[in-house]
């Protein structure tokens, strides 16, 4: 398996009318061939914004990309016209919003907006595209598929909504599927449908996959690797187990604290993160987490931490943070007794 | 004196009556029809959402009761429903010992100050032109119960109970963030020292590192007030840690209730089980390990349910009984635990 992307020190701000907002503050890391990354994420840490500046989606203005690069494939996205950055979107990399109800246009039957992509990426003829998208309805598990194709989003659900934009997501055999919170707006038992799916399409077509979310239960099930991000920084990444069985920065494990379990009785009291999440329009200095973190040393409020390898955990387990968590708390727990 | 004794007493009655227990709100065959119309000048009605559709439980004092299920079935309304927020269709809503759904005017607005909502939303259910202290003060106003003076001193005394500074009292909604929003609309509900509050969603429009917070604070102030919570959610996993017991809704009918680990540990009613392994679990060595029951297709039309049992078209152990029989009814399979499906009969 080789690197199918490498983003670097990407930066994004939005140039509003408020105040400058510092969305994504250097984000880097390398996404390999087939691998599934899972970022996680509260709202306003810069996971989605992140996204849509790798898909060249930033509304320019406001938004800016100050610097950064993305190499995919031998090329780098952000340097990319408006023109070829068309024909990467849907044939090489592929997105799926949170929302399906808003993200198909309601006034074209799903046939149309299925076949879109195929006749201007694959070129096909009417007749191919027609024949391929029913063959994509019923992939993606849609019954009577050629006639769903004359149907309009506002005939199916919510959970059939989402399956027809991962066909079209998927209907020209990405080799990166982008999922921004595909399942937030589903029940639960609808969002286990999706994701059983999912996983499924990816053995088969085998491409790499970016599930944006903020359910650490979603990704616990599907990503070969997790990403913490918080105040448009990325503060703990790796192999999910390494990550979540041996958080070392103190929001990944505040936020593993602070979520009750299923398969848990309830009469443990849920630690909770005091305070509340950075304002986006103050230019961060240091770890953004540091205001909330009990264990901030003085040199957290004043240097950003770089990202390093966490020493004696798995290969790839990288940590952004001064204190050492492990150290911190055993010396916690002996005080305490 | 004598008061306080006779209600002891009476409370020890009722208590052997009910299994030690005072019962609070009792639910019987509620249901909640909305109308269905067709026709510009004329409307005549076609047919009814049955949003809610015969449910039965109680609530004892000072428990959490957590009512779940997916969107569309009913919770919310029976929340609703039993506050008279919306006025229900048939069945019987006693609260306190007293019936709620022929009360009118003012005897079911004194009844209100006995039972309050906080809702999901804390950016559409604050008025964003009052400020905070209004907001707070305004229940008391309409049920007149303070003097202006003495109701700034009890809301800064709010405020700082659910955790604000009562420093911004005279600020407006929007200068807060969502958790606390959150608190200005639980402060609120506490305004009139209610004995019961429906939660309905409080915590689904928060950030992750935010909902400990406000689960937490509804914890200590069951604690200190004795509050009753009808906690309505779909997060599974949190309605395990703060309810008591727990009621699964599915197309307006409860399907199973019970005591929140009987019903986890040992879920009988086949959507229970499936509702269950669907919920994720933060730990990818448990995931990797669960079985998942993947439900085919979506919930029915609550206008258009099904004939036999509500849910015999999703069901994977349904049988013929199951397609010709109108729902089953709710039988006890273990002590306090019931559920309502033919395969347990």
């Amino acid at each position: 398996m080789g690197v199918l992307m490498e983003v670097r020190d990407l930066v994004t701000r939005f140039y509003t009318q408020e105040g400058t907002v510092y969305a994504v503050n250097g984000v880097s890391y390398d996404l390999q061939e087939g691998e599934t990354l899972g970022i996680v994420g509260e709202s306003g840490s810069g996971k989605s914004v992140h996204a849509l500046s790798i898909m060249g989606l930033i509304p320019q203005p406001p938004g800016k990309i100050e610097s950064g690069s993305v190499m995919f494939q031998g090329r780098d996205l952000l340097k990319l016209s408006r023109d070829q950055m068309r024909l990467v979107r849907g044939a090489e990399i592929a997105m799926i919003f949170q929302d399906p109800m808003t993200s198909l246009n309601p006034v074209l039957k799903i046939g149309t907006q299925l076949t879109e992509g195929l006749k201007l990426h694959l070129g096909m003829t009417q007749s191919q595209a027609e024949n391929r998208a029913a063959e994509l309805l019923d992939m993606v598990g849609i019954p009577d598929a050629r006639k769903r194709l004359d149907a309009y989003p506002h005939q199916f659900s919510g959970g059939m909504r989402q399956r027809v934009m991962i066909a079209i997501g998927l209907s020209c055999n990405p080799k990166l599927l982008i999922a921004d919170e595909p399942t937030t707006a589903l029940d639960v038992t609808i969002q286990a449908q999706i994701i059983e799916l999912i996983k499924q399409l990816k053995e088969e077509l085998g491409m790499a996959i970016i599930w944006i979310t903020h359910d650490l239960g979603v990704v616990a099930g599907i990503a070969d690797t997790l990403q913490v991000m918080y105040g448009g920084m990325i503060l703990e990444r790796g192999p999910i187990k390494a990550v979540m069985h041996n958080p070392h920065n103190a929001y990944t494990l505040g936020l593993m604290n602070s979520l009750p379990r299923l398969d848990e009785d309830g009469n443990r009291r849920l630690q909770q993160i005091e305070g509340s999440p950075p304002d986006m329009r103050i230019e961060p200095v240091g770890d953004p987490f540091a205001p909330r973190n009990p264990y901030a040393t003085e040199r957290c409020f004043k240097e950003r931490p770089p990202l390093r390898q966490v020493e004696g955990s798995a290969e790839g387990h990288l940590v952004a943070a001064w204190y050492d968590l492990p150290a911190v708390l055993k010396a916690e727990a002996a005080q305490n007794g | 004196m004598d008061s306080v004794v006779g209600s002891k007493v009476m409370q020890q009655q009722e208590q052997t009556q009910n299994e030690d227990r005072e019962v609070i709100l009792s639910v019987r065959g509620l249901k909640k029809h909305f109308p269905i119309t067709a026709g510009i000048v004329i409307q005549r009605q076609v047919g009814a959402v049955k949003a809610v559709d015969g449910v039965d439980f109680d609530v004892y004092k000072g428990e959490t009761l957590g009512l779940v299920g997916e969107s569309g079935c009913g919770k919310s309304t029976t929340g609703r429903t039993i506050l008279q927020l919306y006025r229900p269709t048939a069945g019987s809503v006693v609260f306190e010992g007293k019936e709620l759904t022929t009360m009118r005017g003012n005897e079911l607005r004194q009844m209100r100050r006995r039972m309050q909502i906080i809702f999901q939303d804390p950016f559409a259910s604050l008025n964003p032109r009052m400020t905070v202290g209004n907001i707070v003060s305004e229940p008391l106003l309409v049920h007149n119960v303070m003097s202006k003076n003495e109701r700034k001193e009890y809301v800064s005394h709010l405020l700082e109970k659910v955790g604000l500074n009562p420093f911004y009292i005279n600020r407006y909604p929007h200068e807060f963030s969502g958790g606390q929003r959150q608190r200005i609309g639980i402060a609120r509900a506490l305004a009139l020292n209610p004995s019961f509050i429906v939660a309905d969603e409080p915590i689904s429009a928060l950030d992750v590192s935010i909902q400990a917070q406000v689960v937490n604070l509804l914890e200590d102030l069951q604690q200190e007030l004795n509050l009753t919570y009808l906690f309505i959610a779909h997060d599974l996993s949190m309605v395990r840690h703060i309810c008591d017991r727990v009621a699964v809704m599915y197309l307006g009918k409860v399907v199973e209730i019970g005591p929140t680990n009987l019903v986890y540990d040992n879920p009988l009613h086949p959507y229970t089980q499936a509702l269950l392994s669907a919920v994720p679990v933060p730990d990818p060595e448990v995931e990797e390990k669960r079985r998942r029951i993947i439900l085919t297709g979506d919930v029915p039309s609550p206008a258009n349910p099904p004939q036999g049992c509500n849910f015999s078209t999703r069901c994977p152990v349904s049988f013929d009984l199951c397609y010709q029989e109108p729902d089953p009814p709710l039988i006890e399979a273990e002590p306090g635990h019931f559920v309502a499906c033919h395969r347990v009969l």
